[in-house]
């Protein structure tokens, strides 16, 4: 067991850290030393990554072997890739920049609010594993990740009764259930433990990490208030079963089906990475070519997440876009804010057909 | 349609006071943020999706693609915690001295009286284990997995959504999908096993036609018939369950099984 769960830090905590400094190699390397972006920013690399390897081998019913094993060139390449830009960066530029601080609550560090945001975030984390959540549709979720860890086949079972089936291709556009697999695959855990324990951690914690993220763009003076807006914003998801639709109750309940990754993370993220184009648009700066990855990693990552999160990303970001070019008269950002939908746009065709 | 997602919007409201501290909020911050990039994120963005969503024509089009059951998706598109929480803040921040904490406590205890403690929900239990799944699911599946094949086993509603969750060697004749109401789906073999009493002149044969391995049955239930005429032995228990074995069912196991 403790191995297993080392292997799932390194996969889920450290390696989304290594990979996470690629953006800020790429142009806006204050973005290094923001440890919450680099491992949130890191994750949706990888994210992405997997959705554009695994979608076509499911449509292809391939083995989930080639998944993994394609998987695991795409994390090496991007370590490596991680490693060389590294190298480049120069020791100076660095120490400059850790003065500076990014989107990091250093100022704040002090300020006696954090303990009761941790403590409730322990609180949080410690449920996630000790309580569980009765809920009808892990019978779906969880059982295709147990049956594909086991069997090797993608989304051919049926995962209520068993037995073979026809691919189901519709579902299979969102393969956050093969991801789940991966890692049972991975760490040796058994997926139904993945599903229900070590993933509600995970994603819980990250979920943090965003609110964090956009706290520190909507309270840049560090004056105590980051630590307060995160209480708040605990408090509002622990008094967030007022219906059983939340995104509140879906993160707490069901943290581990991908679609309450795409309520609670990918929807927040994108929220992010949107404050921070209009900030920039606002304030006449250029936008980096690191800014562009982060979202295209979001938009695909919202794909593997649900099928739904297609419609729901492109709203977002169309929207943001079309209303950030009107009141900036920036009509540049929408071609790329638009390409970076092209994924999406391309899923939710392949939808309509399967479907 | 209209209806439908008035409907819709109401039930995703709950008791509605959060949504409505959410749309206060939105009203404060229109008229007192003055920093166009958190204007047009947290007033004009959602002002245009709450249009959207209560457009006709285009919940129609979501209706007709992604179905009705998740329409109210679309609603976590707006930033709800994110802008109270927000708003909470910028009103901590025009507060001076003493006043900063009481609207703390206050803003608190508004927030948490107006939504519900989400471990209370009543499926949330304790977890028998690390997997999450009720402990008479691990043993009994354990129970009868048998090395290098499939199993069939009738399970009583309760378990049918965890065992496959546990077991991808454990097959079913009726899952999950016999628990949902509005699927209507219908199965007289469930009907038979969920039946007050237990007749195995109607059970048995039918869990034989299913090709039922294992028959899982509530200690409390009252049977009818005698299990030995329909070739069913004893294969082990649970503190609430019975496993039998229909001796009809071939189980072989395969020789290149470990």
């Amino acid at each position: 067991m403790v191995i297993q769960i080392l292997i799932l830090i390194l996969v889920l905590g450290i390696i989304p850290l290594l990979v996470g400094g690629i953006p800020g190699y790429l142009g806006d390397n204050k973005m290094l030393f923001s440890l919450p972006l680099r491992w949130v920013g890191g994750q949706f690399l990888l994210w992405a990554g997997f959705q554009l390897i695994c979608v076509p081998l499911v449509l292809q019913e391939r083995n989930f072997s080639v998944v993994v094993a394609l998987y695991w060139g795409f994390i090496f390449a991007l370590i490596l890739l991680v490693s060389a830009m590294g190298i480049r960066q120069r020791a100076r530029q660095m120490s400059v920049h850790l003065k500076r601080g990014y989107d990091s609550g250093s100022e704040d560090s002090l300020s006696l609010l954090w303990l009761p945001f941790l403590g409730i975030l322990l609180y949080q984390l410690i449920q996630a594993v000790r309580m569980t959540y009765g809920d009808g549709d892990d019978a779906f979720y969880v059982a295709v990740s147990t049956i594909t860890d086991n069997a090797e086949t993608m989304y051919q079972k049926l995962p209520y009764t068993g037995g073979g089936t026809e691919l189901d291709a519709r579902h299979g556009l969102a393969p956050f259930p093969i991801w789940i697999a991966f890692l049972a695959r991975v760490s040796g855990m058994p997926a139904v433990t993945v599903a229900h324990v070590a993933l509600p951690v995970v994603l819980i914690s990250m979920t943090y990490a965003v609110f964090y993220l956009l706290g520190c763009r909507l309270f840049p003076e560090r004056d105590g208030k980051l630590p307060l807006f995160l209480i708040f914003t605990e408090i509002l998801v622990l008094f967030g079963d007022y219906s059983y639709y939340t995104v509140e109750n879906f993160m707490i309940a069901r943290s581990r089906q991908g679609k309450a990754a795409l309520g609670s993370i990918v929807i927040p993220f994108i929220l992010y990475l949107l404050l921070v184009l209009l900030q920039r648009l606002q304030e006449r700066e250029k936008i980096p070519l690191s800014f562009y990855l982060l979202l295209l990693s979001a938009t695909i990552t919202g794909c593997l997440c649900s099928t739904l999160g297609a419609l729901l990303i492109c709203m977002m970001v169309g929207i943001t876009g079309a209303v950030g070019a009107v009141c900036y008269h920036e009509r540049r950002i929408l071609l790329p804010m638009a390409t970076c939908c092209i994924p999406c746009v391309c899923y939710a065709l392949l939808y309509l057909i399967f479907d | 349609m209209w209806s439908d997602v008035v409907e819709l919007f109401r039930e995703y409201m709950g008791t509605g006071l959060i949504v409505i501290w959410y749309l206060l909020s939105l009203v404060y911050l229109f008229i007192k943020e003055k920093r166009t990039p958190f204007r047009i994120l947290f007033v004009y963005v959602p002002l245009i999706l709450l249009l959207l969503y209560f457009n006709p024509l285009f919940a129609s089009v979501v209706y007709g693609v992604a179905g009705s059951e998740i329409y109210y998706r679309i609603l976590w598109l707006l930033p709800v915690t994110v802008v109270i929480a927000y708003t909470c803040v910028q009103i901590y921040g025009e507060l001076k001295g003493v006043k900063k904490s009481l609207w703390v406590m206050a803003a608190t205890l508004l927030l948490a009286a107006s939504g519900r403690f989400v471990y209370d929900d009543p499926y949330f239990h304790e977890a028998e284990n690390l997997y999450h799944v009720p402990e008479s699911v691990v043993d009994i599946c354990d129970a009868i997995e048998v090395p290098g094949r499939e199993v069939m086993a009738v399970f009583p509603i309760e378990l049918v959504q965890y065992v496959r969750q546990y077991s991808p060697v454990v097959c079913m004749p009726y899952g999950r999908e016999i628990t949902v109401e509005r699927w209507n789906h219908l199965d007289e073999l469930c009907d038979a096993m969920e039946a007050e009493q237990i007749d195995l002149a109607l059970l048995a044969p039918l869990a034989k036609a299913a090709g039922c391995h294992f028959i899982i049955l509530r200690q409390d239930k009252e049977l009818i018939g005698r299990v030995e005429d329909y070739h069913w032995v004893w294969f082990g228990g649970t503190e609430d369950y019975t496993i039998y074995r229909d001796m009809d069912i071939p189980l072989e196991i395969p020789e290149s099984a470990p």
